[in-house]
């Protein structure tokens, strides 16, 4: 058998691939790189647009800061979270507020600004907003 | 310089593996969030007092209609009740005529809930039967089933003007919809629309709470009253009880 100092052998090895395990799968918060930028001005300044082909229309740009998640994974999974949460508030009861509608609202302030313009470039009707009240 | 054996290796590729496993875990612990959710350690239950509720009073009406965005047609075959006034008349007129409101009684084993053939109508963990009106395909066989009438189908397109409750949306045409024992007011520790109408305006005949805990004055109430529920003959286990019918 080789030899090294106990102390290497007994706690310090054990530990430290543990806490390369947790550090490496541990999901990152998204940092202010993430930070939404939305496309839209692209077109009118001749720069390529961020998220989307050139003739995309001007969306607002949000107010906070930080998403719930990483703007990237909003823009292409936010459909499948809201219906995600709106069958556990319904049915299971479950209310987040964070991930609440009304949490959207206080960074999008304008639905039609936001949502609808996207919605129409794209050709799909989500009819979220024919009986729910977008907050204000 | 150290070298390891296989069975050191293996043993730190093992661990470096648990890290990878335990990793999600320490993550939900280390941001919890603000969540509620419908406890099934609760029976949510209404006991209305009939004595205390006088006939030309109409408060929980109003304030259901105000609360939920339940729409007014004008026509009586087609229009939306979530609650409404029973008149009960003694033919033989030996006993006084009562009043008494009527509205989903949430039964315990709901026939409407056993009929619906998409799934949207569903009892709740703590007990309140709901429509889930983006499941809702106007069938009507649960309005059929319920042997309250509880239940009404949208016969019009409904819009929403600066008076509705925002935080309740309007149902779009052609799903059934019903009482929900207020249920966004009773996830954020209100009573339900009703309830508080009738206490402040009404005649304080209504009482909700959980049968659950002991201390509940619903429950305490529930034990020393007599009380029945509408058609207890069916055995459908109704949550909304009545005193002194």
């Amino acid at each position: 058998m080789v030899s090294y100092p106990s102390l290497f052998h007994r706690s310090f090895f054990r530990v430290l691939p543990l806490l390369m395990g947790l550090v490496l799968a541990i999901p990152q918060p998204a940092s202010a790189g993430d930070v939404p930028q939305q496309g839209g001005s692209g077109r009118s300044s001749g720069h390529p647009a961020h998220n989307g082909p050139a003739d995309h229309p001007p969306l607002e740009v949000p107010e906070g800061r930080e998403c719930v998640q990483p703007a990237e994974w909003m823009r292409r999974n936010h459909m499948d979270f809201l219906k995600h949460n709106r069958d556990m508030a319904v049915r299971e009861g479950v209310r987040v507020k964070d991930d609440s509608l009304k949490n959207c609202s206080t960074c999008h302030k304008s639905r039609e600004k936001f949502c609808d313009r996207c919605h129409a470039y794209v050709a799909v009707a989500p009819n979220c907003f024919e009986c729910h009240d977008y907050p204000k | 310089m150290t070298t390891l054996d296989r069975r050191a290796v293996l043993g730190l590729g093992g661990t470096l593996a648990a890290g990878v496993l335990l990793a999600p875990g320490v993550s939900l612990l280390a941001a919890p969030g603000e969540r509620t959710e419908a406890s099934a350690s609760r029976r949510w239950a209404m006991l209305i007092d009939i004595n205390r509720c006088t006939p030309d009073c109409s408060a929980c009406l109003t304030a259901c209609r105000k609360e939920n965005n339940v729409p007014l047609f004008g026509e009586p075959d087609r229009d939306i009740h979530w609650i409404r006034k029973v008149e009960l008349r003694d033919k033989d007129q030996r006993r006084p005529t009562v009043s008494l409101p009527v509205l989903c009684n949430h039964c315990e084993h709901p026939p409407c809930v056993h009929v619906c053939p998409t799934g949207a109508s569903f009892v709740r963990k703590d007990g309140i039967v709901l429509v889930d009106e983006h499941r809702c395909i106007g069938c009507r066989y649960c309005m059929i089933a319920c042997p309250y009438k509880a239940r009404s189908l949208v016969y019009h397109e409904t819009r929403r003007s600066p008076e509705s409750n925002p935080n309740v949306p309007i149902r779009s045409k052609g799903v059934v919809e019903k009482c929900t024992f207020c249920v966004h007011r009773l996830d954020n520790g209100l009573q339900p629309a009703c309830v508080e109408a009738c206490n402040s305006v009404g005649g304080g005949a209504m009482l909700f709470g959980d049968l659950n805990d002991p201390h509940s004055e619903i429950a305490k109430r529930v034990r020393t009253v007599t009380s029945q529920t509408i058609r207890a003959d069916l055995g459908l286990k109704p949550r909304v009880h009545y005193q002194g019918l």
